[in-house]
């Protein structure tokens, strides 16, 4: 507190006709006050930073405009906000201590720091002074990192460097917020607590700017750290982090958990009962390792993982109006391109790219679009023939031709997706735990510019007349073709239709009469003559179905070719040869860039006119050193199989939301790199750590860890693959009632591309959190891993899941009716649920309620009821 | 500090309600005297006529006032439209509020029923929707642990799904859609046991022997320490035969049934609702279920105005004045918030006025709320409109002010922080707005 209590003492030496300038003896308007704005609270968004700031005193949300809120405080509201004559009666002071009374309650005490300090620069006149000298240069924060030990207590010191050279301690100005209170506490004047075992961020803000330190709290206590073997690079990373917070960590975990737990992370599946069986009777030292590589060349892993990219590329999110793209035609599209990507394991850098520089055309010629388009409508039929042909095109156009994936708003899309950030506050205001601003945000969107907003519009036939000419002439084949099915039913149509209801007619008559002679055994003669007017009869009617039929096909393809003209005409993805500039417009007024610029790099870069600015993003993002490309799939890829990130959440990378093990995510990130971005380089490296292959039990005194993989942390199965789950362990399969649309019968959850017709599967599907796949929410966090009373009901209770377990042909039936005895079909429905077989006690407990049951099925069933409900099946573990 | 704070700033409890959040909740539940304990609201999505109903304009020439006459009302100067006998006899009971408007900004049906129901105007950016006001009871005050706090009867149409069912404070918070009318309604099956409750304690029996692994950490982690709590809550539901006679009207008797049933159109131009669905509501209300929401057919009249006005309003009025007399009767109306509400009001001026298809077009600057019991004022008009029902002209509130007036009256500061999943904190109702005094004793 004593270096506290100088900068007051420097603060009271102001004299008084001070000009208010930045040159240390009076609280600059700049450099103080607006910083305490931001210390005491008064400029967050929730109170006077709020768009209309709150009960009609308005500041900038993190003083974003010093000079506007210094107009606000000396003129608005009859000047009382500021009184020069009786700096006490002001009401900044008066409202901010709580004397009159404020809807944010007193944030600061009379006679407190932050009261001289804002009374000081009152008295000498409240002036703004000049912001050149006081722009920020640097902020340091010491120490960086520190180890603490529970209770202990430390003090932060926060030095800023200006523009005019000058060097301030203003600790006292800051911000601070521990981003894990469990582990350490920081108070408003920077003394920092720890609390308990563990590493946590320490973000300190001053004015907008943040800053970031650590605090390391070991656990207190001796503890000898066991005698474990790292697999790899990844457990001695973790291991080295663990020895310094002094914890152990736990057990490899068992064969039967390892099996269960690598096939629903890598494959989406349970293992069947056999593969189980299989695993624990393999005797081999290798056989995990042989497991692993198994799994991960599984069509079941490119199932999985289509899953989690259409989830992160918003892949069902098509069709505005007019543009002949819909969900129904065109997200099962974007699911089996991406997903023969991952089955032919293309370079995740590759695979990008193919995403990012897409266009629809790829350098062919319009015809060749036109028949790529018009065969992809034909193949939307039983069979998706489609499918297959839209997953062999080069590029992944659909990207740019969902909804939103144009403009600032598609920039941020991108930058969620592949970097990893989130700007969305960066539309409106500076980023309050980042460094992004508006116009970051702007200038990396002016690269994404240049790309075609996909949707209809009445110019769209002006701005691109190679497609008009096609839209043109397709339109009027299909107009020939209405005239021609016009003229084919008015007429010959309907000639055929008459002849064919009197033939009708007559084929009844006919047969009634060839009935009646062949009774009466009349002339063979008479009867031959009556089969062939029979015969004749019948061929007319079949010659007007097969012309009606005709017509109909006709039919079809009119309104087939008239989508293609839409499709051709509104939804082409292609480049402009100017982009509008990049612009948001917010309740807190517009703003627009003309300046290309990548992600935090500080120089603009041009781009001449005849070339695609987004390949300069894809450059970007392939350099080696690029912070956010490598890091935002490798910490994500980690998150998927850790339950957080390196970076936690993992779609956060900022440099104020620190890693808890840099260097490993350093070394993945190399790795993954140096083996040519091979996403099975990096599920192989992982799975195959002892970090991942321990067990859930934490070691003793280690239980407390959260964040440093201690212990294998247990997480909920996602929505998809709990079903698949619950359909596997009950033997029973799901319809989802989506034929209409041609899906095919057997579809798992996990490759469901959206929520489909059957009321019991999108229940599920809702209920147990899955994202919605469209362009409104840009967050990992969307993917809701939450419990609700919901889930236990669902699993519990639910009258389809009842049925499931009922099933006659389901797995409870069925292992009733195979030869063996109770317990040996005890053990079939533990390996059908939980994957392992039940303990002596467990088996006991289900003869003794199988025995106590009304009958043999009855008590299976049951069983199987509990143990679809125990948590050790809800949960990954 | 507490741990809440902890879990969220540490990124763990990012998503869902624990243990801990309940514990808590229920004890800021029971310190807070809150007049309103309970809500039932009856939407009536498309916009109901307001100048045919609430705010009738006898003066206005033919083109305007339509065909259905004023009648006088139990309360002396209100006047209601001729086809609410039954409300006319009960205005004593409720307030008629016509001055609060989404002012078109947003409105229409696909923005202005989540304008409503939650008290805010826009999408959050990047993240899901607002939380509708029985999501938050149900985080911030859940009712008996033995019932649902939010219940919605009958589907959630595209109109009013954004405010109904998914929002930022994740999925534990959404409502039990339920349709007990229905036969195979499964949700409604999934909150009845499906097994006799000597088989169910059983099974229960057998699922706690089996279910011993996997419980070494609880503590650490917010959704494994909640999961025994959801277990209990669930089972505790399902041995309970609260919801299960509530949800039976067998037990209603038939003269009973018939105050709802009685003007039910034999054929209608619009969908509309299901009468029960009221009497449903009052015997959820009685059973202990907080909330309680229903959408009641539709009321997008922009052809045959008149025609589906006799088809619709009579059954309105028949069921609303009986579930006001059944609260009352059983002192529940001081306590529990009743609302019937549109998205917005219908054009004054009518379409094709000579035809028999004359109907009313969309009208986003007037329209009606009904607000009666839990705090608010019985025999009560709040606002105006001008001549012809066009403008409000006399103690116009924004939707805000309505959703915190809501709040108000369910003890619930609308300034309370709730956080997105992506830890943005974000008030109840964002934007700051006087509560409608005039409307609340």
């Amino acid at each position: 507190m004593s270096r506290l209590l100088i900068i007051v003492a420097l603060v009271l030496l102001v004299a008084p006709g001070s000009t208010g300038a930045a040159d240390g003896d009076s609280p600059s308007y700049q450099r103080h006050v607006t910083a305490l704005f931001g210390k005491l609270g008064c400029n967050g968004g929730t109170c006077h930073g709020a768009v209309k700031g709150q009960n009609g005193f308005r500041l900038s949300m993190f003083s974003a405009d010093p000079a506007g809120d210094h107009e606000r405080l000396t003129r608005e509201s009859r000047t009382r906000r500021l009184s020069l004559i009786d700096p006490d009666v002001s009401l900044l002071l008066q409202k901010g201590t709580g004397k009159i009374p404020h809807g944010g309650g007193g944030r600061f005490s009379v006679g407190s720091v932050e009261y001289k300090i804002l009374r000081a620069w009152i008295a000498a006149g409240a002036v703004a002074d000049d912001i050149a000298p006081s722009r920020l240069k640097r902020l340091n924060v010491t120490p960086a990192e520190q180890v603490a030990q529970p209770g202990e207590t430390y003090q932060v010191k926060v030095e800023a460097e200006f523009a005019d050279g000058s060097v301030e301690d203003l600790t006292a100005y800051c911000v601070f917020e521990s981003l894990d209170r469990a582990v350490a506490t920081v108070d408003r004047a920077g003394v920092v607590t720890g609390v308990g075992v563990g590493d946590a961020g320490l973000m300190v803000r001053y004015r907008a700017q943040p800053a970031a330190a650590r605090v390391l709290v070991p656990r207190p206590g001796t503890n000898t750290f066991p005698d474990v073997q790292p697999t790899n690079f990844v457990d001695a990373q973790v291991h080295a982090k663990l020895r310094r917070l002094n914890l152990s960590p736990a057990e490899a975990c068992d064969d039967p958990t390892f099996l269960r737990r690598v096939h629903l992370d890598v494959v989406g599946e349970l293992p069947t009962p056999e593969e189980v069986r299989t695993f624990l009777a393999d005797s081999s030292s290798e056989k995990r390792a042989a497991k692993i590589e198994e799994l991960v060349t599984r069509p079941g892993h490119a199932d999985l993982w289509t899953l989690k990219f259409c989830d992160l590329l918003k892949g069902a999110d098509f069709g505005v109006y007019a543009d002949a793209l819909s969900k129904e035609h065109d997200a099962p599209r974007m699911q089996a391109w991406i997903r023969a990507r991952l089955a032919e394991n293309t370079p995740y850098d590759v695979f990008v790219e193919r995403i990012l520089l897409a266009t629809s055309r790829e350098g062919r010629t319009m015809d060749e679009y036109v028949a790529e388009v018009n065969s992809l409508f034909e193949g939307y039929a039983p069979g998706r023939l489609d499918l297959e042909l839209y997953a062999r095109r080069k590029t992944l156009d659909l990207f740019w031709q969902r909804r939103g994936s144009d403009g600032v708003k598609g920039t941020m899309q991108v930058a969620h997706a592949f970097l990893g950030l989130r700007m969305e506050c960066a539309q409106c205001h500076r980023h309050p735990h980042d460094n992004w601003q508006q116009e970051d945000l702007l200038d990396f969107a002016n690269l994404f510019m240049r790309v075609r907003t996909v949707g209809f519009s009445d110019k769209n036939e002006k701005q691109f007349p190679d497609a008009a000419a096609h839209f043109k002439k397709l339109n009027e084949e299909a107009k020939q073709l209405e005239g021609d099915i016009k003229q084919r039913k008015e007429g010959e149509g309907k000639k055929l239709d008459d002849d064919g209801r009197k033939a009708k007619q007559e084929i009844d008559k006919l047969t009634t009469e060839i009935a009646k002679l062949e009774k009466a055994k009349g002339d063979e003669s008479e009867i031959a003559k009556q089969r062939e007017l029979l015969n004749a009869a019948k061929e007319v009617v079949a010659e007007a179905e097969k012309y009606r039929q005709e017509t109909a096909a006709l039919d079809k393809r009119a309104k087939l070719i008239a989508e293609v003209a839409r499709r051709l005409m509104q939804a082409e993805c292609r480049l402009l040869p100017n982009g509008e500039n990049a612009r948001v417009t917010s309740t807190l007024g517009s703003r627009e860039s003309k300046t290309f610029r990548l992600l935090g790099e500080s120089d603009p870069v041009t781009v001449s006119a005849d070339r695609d600015p987004r390949e300069l993003v894809m450059e970007w993002m392939r350099k080696p050193d690029n912070p956010y490309f490598a890091r935002a799939i490798v910490n994500r890829v980690w998150a998927h199989y850790f339950g957080r990130g390196i970076i936690d959440p993992p779609d956060n990378l900022s440099a104020f939301n620190p890693a808890t093990h840099p260097e490993l995510l350093n070394a993945l990130c190399d790795g993954f790199i140096e083996n040519k971005y091979d996403l099975r380089w990096l599920h192989r490296t992982l799975l195959k750590s002892r970090t991942y292959q321990q067990s859930s039990t934490p070691a003793e005194g280690a239980a407390a860890d959260r964040t440093h993989y201690a212990f294998f942390p247990l997480r909920r199965l996602p929505a998809e693959v709990l079903l698949d789950a619950l359909n596997s362990a009950t033997g029973t399969t799901e319809n989802m009632d989506m034929k209409y649309h041609h899906w095919p019968e057997t579809i798992s959850t996990v490759q469901v591309p959206f929520l489909p017709q059957n009321k019991f599967v999108s229940f599920v599907l809702e209920t147990y959190g899955r994202p919605q796949r469209n362009a409104a929410v840009q967050c990992d966090c969307e993917r809701d891993g939450s419990g609700s009373i919901f889930h236990v009901l669902t699993l519990a209770n639910h009258p389809r899941v009842w049925e499931k377990i009922k099933d006659p042909a389901g797995r409870a039936s069925k292992i009733l009716k195979t030869s063996g005895d109770t317990g040996s079909k005890i053990e079939e429905l533990y390996l059908a649920t939980v994957s392992r077989l039940p303990t002596e006690a467990e088996r006991d407990a289900c003869l003794k309620f199988i025995a106590g049951s009304e009958s043999p099925e009855n008590g299976f069933q049951n069983v199987l009821w509990s143990l679809i409900n125990t948590r050790e099946f809800l949960l990954q573990h | 500090m507490n741990r809440r704070d902890i879990l969220r700033i540490g990124g763990l409890g990012l998503c869902g309600v624990g243990a801990l959040d309940l514990i808590q909740a229920q004890a800021e539940s029971s310190a807070n005297n809150a007049k309103a304990k309970q809500m039932i609201v009856c939407w009536l999505g498309g916009g109901p006529p307001h100048t045919d109903m609430f705010d009738l304009k006898p003066d206005t020439s033919e083109d305007y006032r339509g065909i259905f006459n004023p009648i006088d009302t139990k309360v002396p100067g209100l006047q209601v439209g001729e086809l609410l006998p039954e409300m006319a006899k009960r205005a004593d009971k409720y307030t008629v509020i016509r001055s609060v408007t989404t002012m078109n900004k947003p409105g229409d049906h696909a923005q202005a029923p989540l304008y409503w129901l939650t008290g805010n105007p826009r999408l959050t950016t990047g993240s899901d929707e607002y939380p509708m006001y029985g999501s938050v009871v149900n985080k911030l005050r859940p009712g008996p642990a033995d019932l649902p706090t939010f219940v919605v009867l009958d589907e959630i149409d595209v109109h009013t799904h954004n405010a109904l069912s998914r929002n930022f404070l994740g999925s534990a918070h959404s409502p039990f859609v339920m349709q007990p009318l229905k036969d195979k309604d499964a949700i409604t099956k999934m909150l009845t046991p499906q097994l006799e409750l000597p088989a169910f304690a059983r099974n229960t029996d057998l699922l706690k022997t089996l279910d011993t692994r996997l419980r070494r950490n609880d503590t650490q982690d917010e959704v494994i320490a909640g999961l025994d709590q959801y277990q209990q809550t669930a089972f505790n539901l399902l041995r309970s035969p609260k919801l299960r006679q509530a949800l039976d009207i067998s037990k209603e008797s038939a003269e009973s049934l018939e105050r709802f049933t009685r003007n039910k159109p034999s054929k209608a131009r619009y969908p509309i609702g299901d009468p029960l669905h009221f009497l449903l509501a009052r015997r959820l209300i009685e059973a202990g279920v907080p909330i309680v929401h229903f959408n009641l057919g539709y009321w997008d009249w922009h052809g045959e105005n008149f025609v589906a006005g006799k088809q619709q309003i009579p059954m309105f009025d028949a069921c609303l004045a009986a579930l006001l007399d059944d609260l009352d009767d059983r002192g529940l109306l001081d306590s529990t918030i009743v609302l019937a509400l549109g998205e917005m009001g219908r054009k004054p001026k009518i379409d094709k006025p000579k035809e028999t298809n004359a109907g009313r077009d969309h009208w986003d600057y007037a329209q009606f709320v009904i607000a009666a019991g839990g705090g608010f004022n019985r025999g009560c008009v709040v606002g105006a409109t001008d001549k012809h029902g066009e403008q409000v002209t006399d103690k116009f509130y924004k939707i805000e002010s309505f959703g915190r007036t809501l709040y108000h009256l369910l003890g619930i500061d609308a300034d309370t922080l709730v956080h997105t999943p992506a830890n943005r904190p974000v008030k109840l109702i964002v934007e700051d707005a006087p509560i409608i005094k005039e409307a609340i004793s």
